[in-house]
């Protein structure tokens, strides 16, 4: 307030070098108005959507806005791609997930870093016959599905040798042929 | 005046979201009058994505996406408001049905499209299915509304009435990233603007044509339209660039001193474009 004569009638923004503000009367909350590129917030202490980081170290060392890291699993024409401050992803593409979207998510296993998303993370797609409990996710990294007793293959879709009755949910039961009235 | 909120002169004015603020740029005729461009609203903690306007109650309405949440304040002065802050994930087109009294939205994280009341009441959702990346809306009420998906195996452009019902697809060859969507009344002309094809292009609605306005364009956001121009907001140029429909020419350019990227952009008309209303119909 420069009309009331005092020498601390004009005091200098609590903004970044180069950066403009202005007070709200009502609550004579001080806003900058022209942060530096890259940065916005009341105080220029946040980053643009699609960055993040810490630019006025607020808590804890400065960390410059930097481009949010999400394993090349975001798609750029997104809006919110990551959390402005911390930097976790949101938006993971190709069934990913994760902090960085650098794991496969529930019920997907591949490799989430694979250049082609293609070949990023494949449905589990286990077998609900031969699956424990019917469940949907398996290892995320060799996408075996957890099998019943006596059950084969990664989606756990077949018996092993010697064995029959899949259907039965159970697992899968010994065949008890004769051995020698059988062929093998 | 407090500096958050900047009442509006009378006149047309073009209304978009850049990091933080909603700002404006009042129209002379068909130009810009950049050198009077301003923040309308500070809101230096948030990320607003779609901007619209009531014509009736001379208010803007934002979408929101830091703290996921739809909200309004006056162009003449007041404190936001926030009318829809529950059940939102990515809220990023907005369109209001100044004849209805209500508001449309989509979310491309829910993959829904829902409607409210103006002050956020009668809330419902109207397009629950076949959504992977809606973003823009706008509404021509009372015929219906229009909605395009950027899903990138499968971008289109719908509409359907009101209500939700007789919903069709109107465009999805040779689509690459609809991001932008503005209609002429007036003309019957619903135009896109596309990050992927890097065109504007239009479509009678009615009459399934479709025409190209420009191409070569960088990468555009928003888009609106007001008379024989078309604006868009432009995310590698940081800047709201202005086309002429007829020369299919760029004709001006305006780029914000703070350079980040623009979001949604709107036209805030000095009066409501005329038209039927309701009554009129019924």
């Amino acid at each position: 307030d420069a009309t009331r004569g005092t020498s601390s009638d004009c005091q200098p923004c609590p903004c970044p070098a180069g950066a403009t503000c202005a007070s709200v009367p009502k609550s004579g909350q001080v806003v900058c108005t022209n942060c530096p590129a890259g940065t916005t917030g009341k105080r220029c202490e946040l980053c643009d959507d699609g960055f993040f980081g810490d630019p006025l170290g607020e808590g804890g060392p400065v960390r410059a806005c930097r481009a949010c890291k999400c394993s090349d699993n975001i798609d750029p024409n997104a809006v919110g791609n990551c959390d402005r401050e911390t930097g976790e992803c949101l938006k993971c593409i190709y069934n990913t997930a994760g902090f960085f979207c650098d794991r496969c998510k529930d019920g997907f296993y591949g490799n989430p870093l694979a250049a082609n998303p293609a070949d990023k993370c494949k449905a589990c797609a286990c077998s609900p016959l031969g699956t424990v409990g019917a469940q949907k996710s398996c290892s995320a990294v060799t996408g075996q599905c957890p099998c019943l007793p006596n059950v084969i293959e990664r989606d756990c879709s077949a018996c092993q040798p010697g064995f029959f009755n899949l259907r039965s949910r159970n697992g899968c039961e010994r065949c008890n042929c004769d051995a020698i009235g059988s062929a093998n | 005046p407090r500096p958050d909120v900047h009442p509006l002169p009378p006149g047309t004015h073009l209304l978009y979201a850049q990091s933080g603020r909603i700002e404006h740029v009042p129209l002379e005729g068909y130009d810009m009058k950049k050198d009077d461009a301003k923040a309308v609203l500070h809101l230096p903690e948030k990320v607003v994505i779609g901007v619209a306007y009531d014509c009736v109650d001379k208010m803007i309405y934002w979408t929101e996406i830091t703290s996921p949440s739809i909200s309004k304040a006056s162009i003449q002065g007041g404190e936001p408001v926030t009318v829809i802050r529950s059940d939102l994930q990515s809220p990023e087109g907005i369109a209001i049905d100044h004849l209805g009294r209500t508001m449309f939205w989509t979310d491309s994280v829910t993959d829904r499209i829902e409607v409210a009341s103006l002050d956020g009441s009668q809330r419902r959702v109207i397009v629950d299915s076949g959504l992977v990346n809606p973003r823009a809306i706008i509404a021509d009420p009372p015929n219906g509304y229009y909605w395009a998906d950027w899903n990138r195996d499968a971008p289109k452009i719908e509409t359907s009435y009101m209500d939700g019902s007789n919903r069709r697809v109107l465009v999805k060859d040779d689509l690459g990233l609809p991001n932008g969507l503005t209609y002429d009344s007036q003309r019957s002309l619903l135009c896109w603007a596309d990050a992927g094809t890097h065109k504007v292009e239009c479509t009678n609605p009615g009459r399934g044509d479709r025409r190209q306005i420009m191409e070569g364009i960088q990468y555009p956001f928003g888009v609106t339209s007001f008379g024989k121009n078309i604006y868009y907001t432009d995310w590698r140029r940081d800047a709201v660039v202005a086309v002429d429909r007829y020369t299919g020419r760029e004709s001006d350019e305006f780029q914000p001193q703070k350079r980040s990227k623009l979001y949604g952009i709107t036209t805030a008309y000095a009066q409501c474009p005329s038209g039927q209303n309701y009554c009129a119909v019924n």
